[in-house]
């Protein structure tokens, strides 16, 4: 067997004349762009998100409908006007966990149909993909806040605090959502399965969703499951938001830890992406 | 010297213990059509994707339009368009918003008089607005073209650009990538295991046979390389291989089944001799093969480009024999 097509004295190729880097901005504004035009085009997409949260607060926020507000109290160690009131903010936080499935759904599907290495085939990082992806699924997820308050000024319920306190608030969930999905996306980098992102998810949101002080006051937990809530971010977000909503009072510590949380989130994430995000 | 618009030096993909590129060193003038020829799992795709820096080179070295593809591939990146094997486009989008994201991933601030001018020219203008699911799969293989031209490309690579067209189909693209390479004087590195594609549209072409390149040339310099053609007849009554020797032009026999192959210097002064010797026994099928690039990677390997028939050792057999009647 011959080979014919071998060519000695290879010229040298072109000596780089300035950096290899290519700087992201337009790919970045391009892939968030995609990833908001699809979610709101996709009216199924648009229903649940405002419905899922109707749903919360109609059917678990009954559920301790005739009970008389001072057991509540006791119970919840607060001092509440409804069970709305204290449950919102632990709803809204919860909400949050499991946003970045959305993210992580959507980059299976686009290593699936091969539009992975449409991206990846143009001057576009890993990182960038990933970032959008995480921003893309918070934003979706962003959705619903404004919703849920709405919903749970229709039910009755009446909350404290000032604009800047709210404003604080809305940051918070911001802040959780994103740092979950960077969490979320990360985990499922080099995942194609369909499977693995719910999987996940009841892995990551079930323990994180209990183990905090979004549902129930961590007071009545045991010990072993309040130093989880101690470390879980959902807890911060909860207590954070009311703190807000019961007493007018904001512990801006709280989303000091949020903050936290999300910048580990992204930098671990982007690192772990731009190794390990599979093309296909 | 025109430069080189793909050059390779022993550029190797090791997957596992699977060496799916083999030492490949090619090189591709600017301007040019050049076409990998090969069977399924050949490593044609392979190559694509170490050349635009989907997957990573095991060894060697590859550049693509003047940069390493190793040390520079965003540069890489920003030269190339690509189109895909199986149609990859976002069907939630129209066509203009899938032309506006591949302008926004290459960085072009000044893109919209050049898009409307490829839709024009692939004649999908009035369409544009529409979601890209409702496209028909000729009109989604020109918008996947049209993508790869977007940014003005140096090199296109086209992953079997043909594969699963219906013949029309397929005679519009073949129109469209010469057309490609002449107006936008783009060089286009195309894989195929078509022989006819490569034959129409490549001005050089290398087969290639388990991750390794086994010949290289024009497709008139490779079909040149077998000089003979090839009568292959099938007849109601049996026929005496002796006969069939004995017919002036006819330099070797071989049996397949029921049919005789015959290896002739020139069918169409044989022809009429065997079509009036076996006149008398009632000729059923006749099929003329003339040299081919499917001749010439069955005369190197044994096998068919186009895979898939279960004659493929008999053809391997008969070869090898008649290479050694060569010899």
């Amino acid at each position: 067997m011959s080979v014919e097509n071998r060519y000695a004295g290879v010229p040298a190729t072109r000596e780089l004349a300035a950096g290899t880097r290519v700087s992201q901005g337009s790919q970045f504004a391009g892939l968030y762009g995609r990833e908001i035009l699809k979610t709101f085009r996709n009216p199924l997409v648009l229903l649940i998100t405002f419905v899922q949260p109707f749903m919360w607060l109609a059917f678990f926020g009954s559920s301790f409908s005739t009970v008389p507000l001072p057991y509540l109290d006791v119970l919840l160690h607060a001092h509440i006007q409804s069970y709305l009131q204290f449950l919102l903010p632990g709803v809204l936080s919860t909400s949050m966990l499991t946003i970045g499935m959305f993210g992580s759904m959507s980059t299976i599907q686009d290593k699936r149909f091969g539009f992975m290495k449409r991206i990846l085939i143009t001057p576009t990082s890993k990182a960038t993909v990933y970032l959008t992806k995480a921003l893309g699924s918070a934003t979706r997820g962003m959705v619903q806040i404004p919703v849920m308050i709405a919903a749970a000024l229709l039910f009755g319920a009446r909350f404290s605090g000032d604009p800047l306190m709210w404003a604080g608030w809305v940051l918070s969930l911001v802040l959780l959502g994103f740092g979950f999905s960077c969490l979320f996306l990360a985990v499922t980098a080099s995942s194609t399965d369909w499977q693995t992102p719910g999987v996940i998810s009841n892995f990551i949101t079930m323990p994180l969703m209990f183990a905090s002080g979004a549902l129930f006051p961590t007071a009545n937990f045991p010990s072993w499951m309040q130093t989880i809530a101690a470390y879980n971010p959902v807890t911060y977000a909860a207590l954070f938001g009311r703190g807000i909503v019961l007493n007018g009072q904001a512990n801006w510590a709280y989303l000091g830890y949020l903050a936290l949380f999300a910048a580990a989130m992204v930098a671990i994430g982007t690192l772990v992406a731009s190794r390990y995000l599979k093309v296909e | 010297m025109t430069p080189d618009a793909i050059l390779t030096r022993d550029l190797t993909k090791v997957y596992g213990k699977l060496v799916a590129v083999d030492h490949v060193n090619m090189r591709v003038a600017a301007g040019g059509v050049f076409g990998l020829l090969g069977p399924n799992g050949a490593g044609k795709t392979t190559i694509i994707k170490l050349l635009t820096g989907l997957s990573d080179i095991t060894d060697g070295d590859a550049s693509v339009a003047g940069y390493d593809v190793r040390r520079d591939p965003m540069h890489v990146k920003q030269n190339i368009g690509w189109v895909a094997a199986e149609v990859i486009l976002d069907d939630d989008l129209s066509a203009w918003e899938n032309l506006w994201l591949q302008a926004k991933l290459q960085r072009l601030s000044d893109w919209k008089g050049r898009a409307e001018e490829i839709l024009k020219y692939f004649s999908l203008e009035d369409r544009r607005k529409d979601k890209v699911a409702t496209y028909s799969t000729g009109m989604r293989k020109k918008l996947e073209i049209a993508l790869a031209l977007l940014h003005q490309p140096q090199v296109i690579f086209m992953d079997e650009p043909t594969i699963g067209l219906d013949p029309n189909t397929r005679h519009m693209l073949w129109q469209l990538i010469t057309g490609v390479n002449r107006e936008y004087g783009i060089t286009v590195l195309l894989t195929s295991h078509y022989i006819e594609e490569a034959d129409a549209l490549c001005d050089q072409v290398s087969i290639i046979d388990r991750g390794k390149f086994v010949a290289s040339g024009s497709p008139s310099e490779l079909k040149s390389r077998v000089k003979s053609d090839f009568i292959e007849v099938e007849t109601r009554s049996p026929l005496e291989e002796a006969r069939l020797r004995r017919i002036p032009g006819v330099s070797d026999v071989k049996n397949q089944g029921k049919a005789w192959i015959m290896k002739v210097a020139s069918a169409e002064e044989v022809l009429p001799r065997i079509l009036e010797e076996l006149k008398p026994d009632g000729i059923t099928r006749i099929n003329v093969e003339k040299p081919s690039l499917e001749s010439v990677f069955m005369d190197i390997t044994g096998k068919r480009i186009e895979s898939g028939g279960g004659d493929v050792q008999d053809y391997r057999k008969f070869y090898m024999q008649l290479r050694r009647a060569r010899q």
